[in-house]
């Protein structure tokens, strides 16, 4: 099992990686990426099982990474982990292939929810 | 142009967001406890920021008395007590709290709304006006604020992000 974790922020990504730790995703495999550009490249060279992408990135949007994905023929599970909520970007989410949307902060429960129906 | 954000958010309010912010991002065990609103005292320190531009423009502002940057990095990245953390650590620190904060107060305002992304130095602040809401905390006896303060317009930031 493997996740490719994309945040530009170094601490963002690190407590990401914790969180999943906390919510007892122990065994897996971590791959980071710095911002969309960089997971879009990685999603191809990586075949993660699940991408936790920021929204909010310089040189590619999440939003914009999974819609590259998409458009590619990609159809890896993929869920945003930001700091923005709004209902205008859960549905623009949901509409662009997200499987959900988790806000900052969040908690080990928050994780477990949102991921467990994926990596079952 | 949007009503002054005085009209639209109450410190009570953004002390509760920074509450939820603090334990989850620097403790469970961690309490802000609340100062003063909806104008607090400003704080000399490090400063933190992102920008808000839509119906209502302006910046969120994180200030951290520099007593704390360093109790604060630790507890975020979870390092020993021992340990020093490196200007980036600090700074990065202050730049995702900054963020975390700023998009939940973006989420409270009206309307569409976009985020900067997060910058540290010297924040784009003017003198208290209507146009700021400002609320002061302690964390482990450092002082901090969190100051919300319209652009007269939409704020110019380095690296513009659209959505």
């Amino acid at each position: 099992m493997k996740i490719l974790v994309a945040d530009d922020s170094r601490v963002m990504r690190q407590i990401v990686v914790r969180t999943l730790r906390q919510a007892g995703y122990d065994d897996v495999d971590i791959v980071e990426a710095e911002d969309g550009a960089d997971c879009l490249a990685k999603v191809g060279t990586e075949s993660p099982d699940l991408v936790l992408s920021d929204w909010n990135m310089p040189n590619m949007l999440g939003i914009d990474c999974l819609r590259a994905l998409r458009a590619q023929g990609s159809s890896v599970p993929f869920g945003f982990v930001t700091s923005e909520g709004s209902p205008e970007m859960r549905d623009e989410a949901a509409a662009a292939g997200a499987l959900f949307l988790i806000a900052k902060p969040f908690t080990a429960d928050t994780f477990r929810d949102a991921l467990d129906p994926v990596l079952a | 142009m949007s009503a002054p954000i005085t009209h639209l958010l109450d410190g009570e309010t953004v002390t509760a967001v920074a509450g939820e912010v603090w334990s989850a991002l620097v403790g469970e065990e961690e309490y802000l406890l609340p100062g003063f609103g909806p104008v607090g005292p400003a704080v000399a320190g490090p400063s933190s920021w992102v920008t808000v531009t839509g119906p209502w423009n302006g910046v969120v502002v994180l200030t951290c008395e520099q007593s704390g940057t360093a109790d604060l990095t630790r507890s975020v990245l979870q390092m020993r007590a021992d340990e020093e953390p490196t200007e980036e650590d600090v700074d990065d620190v202050l730049r995702e709290l900054a963020n975390i904060l700023g998009g939940n107060v973006k989420s409270l305002l009206p309307g569409p709304s976009t985020l900067g992304l997060p910058e540290t130095g010297t924040p784009p602040v003017r003198a208290d006006d209507e146009d700021t809401c400002r609320v002061s905390a302690s964390w482990r006896g450092h002082d901090l604020a969190i100051t919300i303060q319209g652009a007269s317009e939409a704020p110019a930031t380095t690296t513009e992000v659209n959505k």
